[in-house]
């Protein structure tokens, strides 16, 4: 037996739990997707999977840390207020959620936790939503992932077409779905099977490869094409890099930190002016080489969750699956 | 495959072969069928991975920034848009002629990538709009040419004019309502930079927008940023912009910068006189002469 | 912006970028001459107008000046020859494309004012001053804090 409701009527279970959390959910806005705090009117974008991953509600391209003042010689730093509220995550799909779980791995474990990020991530309750039919750039499966189960959900939510269901996986999963229990019907319902897969890619063996291939001359082919821009890793659900700068306005000033990324010249530049990876090979290499090595050697698990937007986005189509056949073929 | 294709490989093969030049920069499909993304040909086993078809957006000559400091030879596809970049980056001395094969190829027009991969590939797809306002779909210089000239001159005569008539319709509005649309667009800018790097008319060794510890810009991403970032590349490619469209399609959140650079190449047109960039290298750029008859408006 | 919402006390402030040799003697010989203007103007003294980068304008915005004024020497008479007929050309363009993303007019100028125009300083300083005020605080291209 499942909680069903008719997806006509999702604005209204929205507007329901709007009044009690922060709800989240995927929509179009000004010509992108993304997620949006719940509103009347916000136009949903439940077909496919949003452009830009949930990635930055809990690590925001510029986020304050805190403030700062230098008067007379003295110092005084001021905490920046954090929203208290608990915050609903609707339409959280399969490969989202496991990037979820990649950012878990950098900012709370092995003895570091972010509070920026913590402070966010424990006000989170995340509804994933199956996939029925992938996109064309889509290569989760691949990866290990199930597009119809989200690892990590506090309730998973299943497309059924006309209506969705809803399971209550956690204890605070079941307790938002209590709030609005009047609106399901309870119903056995089938979920209907996946479909097919435009793209693949096969990565057994490629992070043990990988340890043996720095120098390959694999790197220098790859990466020919490639821009050095950010678009695919500020698109990418588990790119993490950040840097932290102060701006500073006549005594007072605010700490920042912003999403970075390898492909810039100022990311590993030196205080000397030595450039340790000074061109688009070493660029690219580093970027590869993190997601399908690095990460894996120290968190068990690829940094990539084939949701496939760095497909779609890279302007030269530098498109990953292509770089592990590459890899698998050298 | 299309006669354009096999005669693209037939050229690579030959440049190679001879040791005309060491790789050959073209494009071969890619993910999708409407991809068509660059690639790099060093043996003539590989030729057979190069194509021409309606999605060959990508402009090359950028890549020949990287050869810069490069012994060899590169032989570069050049179709219109292509080869006033080339002229436009050999202008600025960027790049040295006599080591670049260049091989022109007469562009029909391109097909537009978002539409394609909406509408699917049975429908009729509206040419990219750069490829409607495009005056010169003959590549100006090349040192091989494939292709039709004549029927190709043809098609240049009968060009109409560029279509104005976006920047018109945001002159129109008033100036609360232009600041508001910039800044929706600019607010969903994520400062990837693609726009910048995909650019021939952006190349300089360091850019300005690299410079955050300098502080000419800074790091965070807000509407006043985005549009330092926005106004400052425009004026950086005013007078240099050879509307090859390349910033807006390589734009992962869909900015019509386009916009932008047409205002910028429609008004100097009307302030200094008609100029296409990237057309006569000897020539001096708009914004780096002057003529003392200029309009007077600062009297 | 209507009368109503400015805020209480304000004044503009408005940044003059003015060339050393000719508007900077001309501000001087205003002040020798006390002629009177308004307070509002911040002079920031550049080589040559021609110094004037874009950035530092949209920069000026950013940091909370309500309207900026380019001034260097008449065409013909730049101490460096050529550099205000760059000017010239360069914000006859930039000030199309500021007007373009929605800044006002009035709040970017520029004029030609020599060393021996006081009286021309003082009234294009004041004219523009007076402008703004009527217009308001610029809110447009400015950042947060
Ligand atoms: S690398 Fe590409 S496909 Fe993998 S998670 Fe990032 S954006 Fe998605
Ligand atoms: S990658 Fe998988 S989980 Fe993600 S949207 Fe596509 S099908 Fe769904
Ligand atoms: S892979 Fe593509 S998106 Fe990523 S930096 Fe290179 S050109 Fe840009
Ligand atoms: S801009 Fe001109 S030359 Fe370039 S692709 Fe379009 S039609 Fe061809
Ligand atoms: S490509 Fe688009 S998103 Fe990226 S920096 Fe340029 S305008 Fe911004
Ligand atoms: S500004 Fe855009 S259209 Fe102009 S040359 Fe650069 S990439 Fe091409
Ligand atoms: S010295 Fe005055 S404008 Fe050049």
């Amino acid at each position: 037996m499942m909680k069903t409701i008719l997806k006509a009527k999702l604005p209204e279970m929205l507007e329901q739990l709007a009044k009690e959390y922060k709800v989240l959910v995927p929509a179009k806005l000004e010509g992108v997707s993304r997620f949006a705090a719940y509103r009347e009117n916000l136009e949903l974008a439940l077909d496919e999977n949003v452009t830009m991953p949930p990635k930055d509600i809990f690590f925001p391209q510029t986020e304050e840390m805190y403030k700062f003042a230098a008067k007379d010689q003295s110092l005084e730093i001021e905490e920046i207020p954090q929203d208290e509220k608990l915050q609903v995550i609707f339409g959280v799909r399969s490969c989202d959620m496991k990037s979820i779980d990649c950012l878990d791995q950098v900012f709370l474990t092995k003895g570091f936790s972010d509070p920026f990020y913590q402070d966010k991530r424990d006000r989170s309750i995340l509804i994933a939503l199956s996939c029925v039919k992938p996109m064309e750039s889509c290569f989760c499966t691949s990866m290990g992932i199930d597009p119809q189960k989200g690892q990590g959900a506090d309730i998973q939510a299943y497309d059924l077409g006309e209506k969705l269901a809803f399971e209550g996986i956690t204890e605070r999963g079941q307790e938002v779905l209590n709030k609005v229990s009047g609106m399901f019907a309870e119903e056995d319902a089938a979920i209907p099977p996946m479909g097919e897969f435009n793209l693949t890619a096969n990565v057994e063996g490629v992070p043990e490869k990988l340890k043996n291939m720095f120098d390959h001359s694999i790197w220098d082919d790859i990466s020919r094409k490639c821009l050095n821009c950010s678009a695919c890793a500020y698109v990418c659900p588990t790119c993490h890099c950040f840097d932290i700068a102060s701006e500073v306005r006549g005594e007072d000033g605010v700490k920042i930190r912003c999403w970075d990324c390898c492909m810039f010249d100022e990311y590993t530049v030196m205080a000397g002016g030595h450039q340790p990876r000074p061109g688009k090979k070493e660029r690219v290499r580093n970027r590869f080489l993190h997601k399908l090595r690095y990460f894996p050697e120290r968190y068990n698990m690829l940094l990539c969750t084939g949701c496939g937007r760095c497909v779609v986005k890279c302007p030269v189509n530098l498109d990953i699956t292509n770089v592990i056949k590459k890899i698998k073929e050298a | 495959m299309s006669e354009m294709t096999k005669k693209m490989q037939e050229i690579a093969r030959e440049i190679l072969v001879k040791g005309e030049a060491e790789v050959v920069i073209g494009w071969e499909k890619g993910t999708f069928w409407y991809l068509s993304p660059p690639a790099f040909i060093d043996k003539p086993e590989d030729v057979q991975r190069l194509v021409w078809d309606d999605f060959c957006h990508n402009n090359l000559s950028k890549y020949l920034v990287d050869l810069k400091n490069h012994e060899g030879k590169a032989a570069v596809f050049v179709k219109g848009c292509d080869s006033r970049a080339f002229n436009r980056l050999l202008q600025d001395k960027q790049i040295a002629r006599e080591k670049v094969v260049l091989i022109g190829i007469p562009c029909p027009g391109l097909l537009d990538q978002d539409k394609a991969k909406e509408l699917g590939k049975n429908s009729d797809l509206p040419k990219a709009q750069k490829c409607l306002d495009c005056q010169y779909p003959n590549p100006l210089v090349y040192d091989y040419y494939l292709g039709d000239k004549e029927a190709l001159n043809e098609v240049a005569a009968t060009k109409e004019a560029a279509d104005y008539s976006d920047v018109a319709a945001i002159e129109a509005m008033s100036p609360d309502e232009r600041y508001d649309f910039w800044t929706k667009q600019y607010d969903r800018c994520i400062r990837c930079y693609a726009c910048r790097n995909v650019c021939p008319a952006c190349s300089c060794r360091e850019c300005v927008f690299d410079q955050t510890r300098v502080g000419w810009i800074g790091k965070a991403n807000n509407s006043s940023e985005n549009q330092f970032f926005a106004l400052t590349r425009a004026m950086h490619v005013a007078g240099r912009c050879i509307e090859c469209g390349e910033c807006e399609r390589a734009c992962p959140m869909d900015i019509p910068i386009m916009l932008l650079n047409k205002k910028l190449v429609k008004d100097i047109n009307e302030l200094f006189g008609e100029y296409d960039a990237g057309i006569d290298i000897e020539g001096k750029l708009p914004l780096g002469h002057f003529d003392k008859n200029d309009p007077e408006e600062f009297m | 912006m209507s009368v109503k919402e400015m805020p209480q006390n304000w004044e503009p402030k408005i940044l003059v970028f003015a060339c050393n040799w000719c508007t900077y003697a001309g501000a001087d010989l205003a002040g020798l001459s006390r002629l009177q203007y308004p307070p509002n103007i911040r002079i920031l003294r550049v080589p040559c107008s021609g110094r004037v980068n874009p950035q530092f304008v949209i920069r000026a915005f950013q940091r909370g000046v309500d309207g900026v004024l380019v001034a260097g020497c008449h065409p013909g008479d730049c101490h460096y020859v050529s550099g205000n007929y760059f000017t010239r050309r360069r914000y006859l363009l930039m000030q199309r494309l500021l007007q373009y993303v929605g800044v006002d007019p009035e709040r970017f100028q520029a004029r030609w004012i020599s060393g021996s125009e006081g009286p021309k300083f003082q009234q294009v300083v004041t004219q523009i001053t007076e402008e703004i005020r009527a217009m308001g605080p610029n809110r447009k291209l400015r950042d947060a804090q």
